[in-house]
């Protein structure tokens, strides 16, 4: 039975490591941020993986090897000055290589590219830190509340950012929906969806992302990696999606029953249609706007002193 | 040299041989003796039957996964098994077990006729179990639903304001009081009660380990204790310390918390290496290969591997600085980890190896951290950890490390040491086919759960949609899960029946080279009736020899 064990690994091994090596690549990047990723995520499980199965295979060597037998008294050995040493020195340098990879990687992830030709903008190069920002006290995001939601002078009705500035959108969790806030919006309000996030193709795009409840986390494994939402603070990454299309993802820390509820959707379109899908949000906004004053001027005229409500 | 000679004077007053044998039933004699071999098996079958506890709520949680969309478990129930399963596992079965078996052992090992302090160290075991139990009490009602980790805000009154989180928080609390305790006596017990001639050179490796495992809890455990306490604190007196409304910081119990988790993590692994680096040597009949390098790295991976806790909030709003910080605490990691593996591939290299049970699950142990610890080296890195951390795919290389580590480790001492506990050995066939089952069932859950990792599905969902290519995945994942739960307890079931009813077998079955095979099996209350010189490592071949020299060739009577 035993002779019979070392062919019946071997044969299990062959046929499971191809399908397994197919299903090994992670879900393609369709971001710069998210190749770099990708790019250490291989080259990690490749290390991962040889280091894992030449560990094993010299376990299972020494097992098979030095069985006990008849006539062969186990040798009484033990490491010379040195040996260990060099060991160390070895595994060290490799260390400080893959950090040093690790490094590299990871701040061309964080570097946030200029935007594409198809982009929103036609932008210059510039370079972003992203990681988190100070928490903002409650003035300083009431008064960048009020500059953003300014009605441009004259301009288009979307808020288009400046050259070279990446569009950058609030996405707030709350139990167990997403919230975005898109730059610009009707005087008086930000302009917001729920659950699906639409941003332009080709446009880098900043995300501030915070909480109004419990911690949760933002992934979309094709366009950014995890960041977690903590209330209080707030917390950045991007993206720059380089084709149209749905991409979906999923928070990865538990945040309640509901939790696998909270999907996201982040849907990808071009610019014309981006703008087209804000002007529209604004436009649903000033609709229910319309209707608020039209309600309270009539509940003023009616004398009810409309004690609920303020008006906007 | 001689035994006879070099042996201390037995010190009258703890010889306990004439002494009174206790009155009343022998189960409350076992409930007041502070002998810390009692206090011991307390833990270990505390652990063992939490260990229980743990598979049933895996399997309850593979089963509602099997199919999407599932619906078989409530979800607020699946979050109530969910919160209480984690902490089970890691906090009330793997640490526990590691200070069960290292207060038996140790102190025979170190030559100590008790412990420095036997009242401290009942107190941790009873501390211990009143926690288990508080936390258990709250299935009577409602038991806490505030996640594995009970990350406030979550946890707070506002989104729980059931009862069953202040069982969850106290029972861990109380716990891990118990922990930070036994972590006290063994430190004093190491420091103070070493036979003559034990030099810390000459410790053996899994006492190193239990050292360490001993500062590493007096280091950590403190940082959960007081994040639970200030949980309760904001529960229930009006503290904002994880209010961010009110200026509190959520993310500092994060913080704490994984401290802890790194702490519990870094337990494990050492304990299982301290096993592992007893029973290689001893199975291959080869000292180690390198006694100073295998405690060199021992230290070493007790204090990086709290130190990287960070490495599991790369996600978290955290300055940049100190997540690549914690990226080269990680990768440093590699080299105690690396040179220990050299060290017990070399032990082994060369060596005339008993193919027995023990060696069977250290070798497994052996090859299941390393998986896990491999993975765990890919998560370090930054930009892969973005993607892959709190994911099925980085859960899998955690239990890699803890299954590896506390259970087949677990199983490995047991098999290991319970003749020294009982004077009796385990069953062997049916302990290796267990294993062969356990190993089989954890690699197909692992590996399935790796691929549905890479895939998108994150830890702790109570169902994933069906459209995703996660099913097939799912379904396999659970089969091995299954296989697996059944092993482990076929394996206990294993254990309980050779703790009573296993064959016999003399004091020192294995011929260790270590002092607590010099002991009688099970060794009497004062463990010791003569406390030999150590004069080098490996004082029983020492012994031996000395025997074999003054007997002239006859064959000597210790081993």
């Amino acid at each position: 039975m035993r002779r019979a064990l070392a062919p019946a690994v071997i044969a299990f091994v062959a046929i499971t490591s191809p399908a397994s090596a197919l299903r090994l690549s992670p879900e393609s990047p369709h971001s710069p941020n998210t190749s770099d990723m990708e790019t250490a995520y291989w080259v990690m499980i490749v290390i991962a993986i040889v280091l894992a199965v030449v560990i094993n295979l010299g376990l299972v060597a020494a097992l098979l090897r030095f069985r006990e037998r008849r006539g062969r008294p186990p040798a009484r050995v033990t490491a010379g000055r040195g040996a260990i040493t060099r060991i160390g020195v070895a595994l060290g340098v490799a260390a400080v290589a893959i950090f040093v990879f690790g490094v590299i990687q990871t701040d061309s992830a964080r570097t946030v590219a200029e935007n594409g030709p198809n982009g929103l903008t036609a932008a210059v190069s510039r370079t972003a830190q992203v990681g988190v920002k100070d928490v903002p006290s409650l003035a300083e995001v009431a008064a960048e509340q009020e500059t953003l939601s300014q009605e441009p002078e004259g301009g288009s009705p979307v808020f288009i950012p400046k050259e070279g500035d990446p569009l950058e959108i609030s996405a707030i969790a709350q139990q167990w929906l997403w919230r975005f806030e898109y730059p610009g919006g009707v005087p008086g309000q930000r302009t917001f969806s729920y659950g699906t996030l639409v941003v332009p193709v080709d446009t880098a795009v900043v995300l501030n992302i915070t909480s109004t409840d419990v911690i949760h986390s933002w992934w979309v494994p094709a366009l950014t990696g995890q960041v977690q939402a903590v209330p209080g603070t707030v917390s950045r990454t991007w993206f720059r999606a380089d084709e149209e299309g749905t991409y979906t993802g999923q928070g990865t820390v538990f945040n309640g029953t509901s939790f696998p509820a909270m999907t996201i959707h982040v849907n990808v379109v071009d610019s014309a249609t981006y703008q087209d899908y804000v002007e529209g949000l604004n436009d649903d906004l000033r609709e229910a706007q319309g209707i608020v004053e039209a309600e309270s001027a009539e509940a003023e005229a009616a004398g009810g002193g409309g004690a609920e409500g303020d008006t906007p | 040299m001689s035994p006879p000679t070099a042996a201390t004077e037995a010190r009258p007053e703890l010889v306990t041989r004439d002494a009174q044998a206790p009155r009343g039933p022998a189960w409350v004699a076992r409930v007041r003796s502070a002998d810390h071999k009692t206090v011991a098996l307390i833990y270990i079958a505390a652990s063992l039957s939490l260990l229980v506890m743990a598979l049933v709520q895996f399997t309850l949680m593979r089963v509602q996964l099997i199919v999407p969309d599932s619906t078989i478990i409530e979800p607020e129930i699946f979050a109530r098994i969910l919160s209480a399963s984690g902490v089970t596992f890691a906090v009330l079965f793997a640490v526990p077990l590691a200070l069960g078996v290292i207060g038996y052992i140790v102190p025979l090992q170190i030559g100590a006729r008790g412990v420095a302090l036997p009242r401290l160290n009942q107190l941790s075991a009873w501390l211990y179990i009143a926690g288990a139990v508080v936390l258990y009490v709250s299935f009577v009602y409602t038991p806490g639903q505030g996640g594995v980790l009970g990350l406030p805000p979550l946890s707070s009154t506002a989104f729980n304001p059931d009862k069953g989180v202040d069982n969850w928080v106290i029972g861990v609390l109380l716990s891990t009081a118990g922990f930070v305790c036994f972590a006290i006596n063994l430190i004093a017990t190491m420091r103070n009660m070493r036979a003559p001639g034990l030099a810390w050179r000459r410790m053996p490796l899994f006492s190193w380990a239990a050292a360490v495992i001993g500062w590493v809890i007096l280091v950590v455990g403190p940082a959960l204790i007081a994040a639970l306490a200030m949980l309760t604190i904001d529960r229930h007196f009006d503290g904002v310390f994880f209010d961010s409304a009110e200026g509190g910081a959520p993310l500092l119990y994060e913080h704490l918390v994984y401290v802890f988790m790194s702490g519990v993590y870094a337990i494990v692994v050492l304990f299982a290496a301290g096993v592992i680096s007893e029973i290689l040597p001893t199975m291959a009949r080869k000292p180690i290969f390198s006694h100073r390098a295998a405690a060199g790295s021992l230290v070493a991976i007790g204090v990086l591997t709290p130190l990287a806790w960070m490495q599991n909030m790369y996600s978290a709003p955290i300055d940049l600085g100190f997540t690549i910080g914690t990226m080269l605490v990680a990768l440093a990691l590699m080299v105690p980890i690396g040179i220990l593996v050299c060290v017990w591939i070399a032990t082994l290299w060369g060596g005339a190896i008993r193919m027995r049970t023990p060696l069977f699950y250290a070798a497994a142990a052996f090859s299941t951290i390393v998986f896990g610890l491999t993975g765990e080296l890919a998560y370090s890195v930054i930009p892969v950890g973005w993607q892959l951390a709190n994911t099925t795919m980085s859960q899998g290389d955690t239990l890699y490390v803890l299954i590896g580590g506390a259970v087949l480790g677990g199983f490995g001492a047991l098999h290991y040491w319970l003749p020294k506990m009982t004077g009796r050995a385990l069953g062997e066939g049916i302990a290796n086919f267990a294993l062969i089952g356990m190993l089989v069932g954890l690699h197909m859950y692992v590996l399935c759960m790796g691929f549905a990792g890479l895939e998108g599905q994150p830890v702790d969902i109570f169902k994933y949609p069906g459209d995703t290519g996660l099913s097939t995945l799912n379904l396999i994942a659970s089969i091995g899960a299954f296989v697996s739960v059944a092993s482990a307890l076929v394996e206990l079931g294993n254990v309980a029946h050779g703790y009573r009813n296993g064959r016999l077998v003399g004091h020192d079955p294995w011929g260790g080279s270590t002092l607590e095979w010099f002991a009688l099996s099970p060794p009497p209350p004062h463990n010791f009736d003569a406390v030999p010189d150590v004069r080098s490592a490996e004082p029983l071949l020492d012994i031996r020899d000395s025997v074999r020299r003054s007997t002239d060739g006859v064959s000597a009577p210790v081993s």
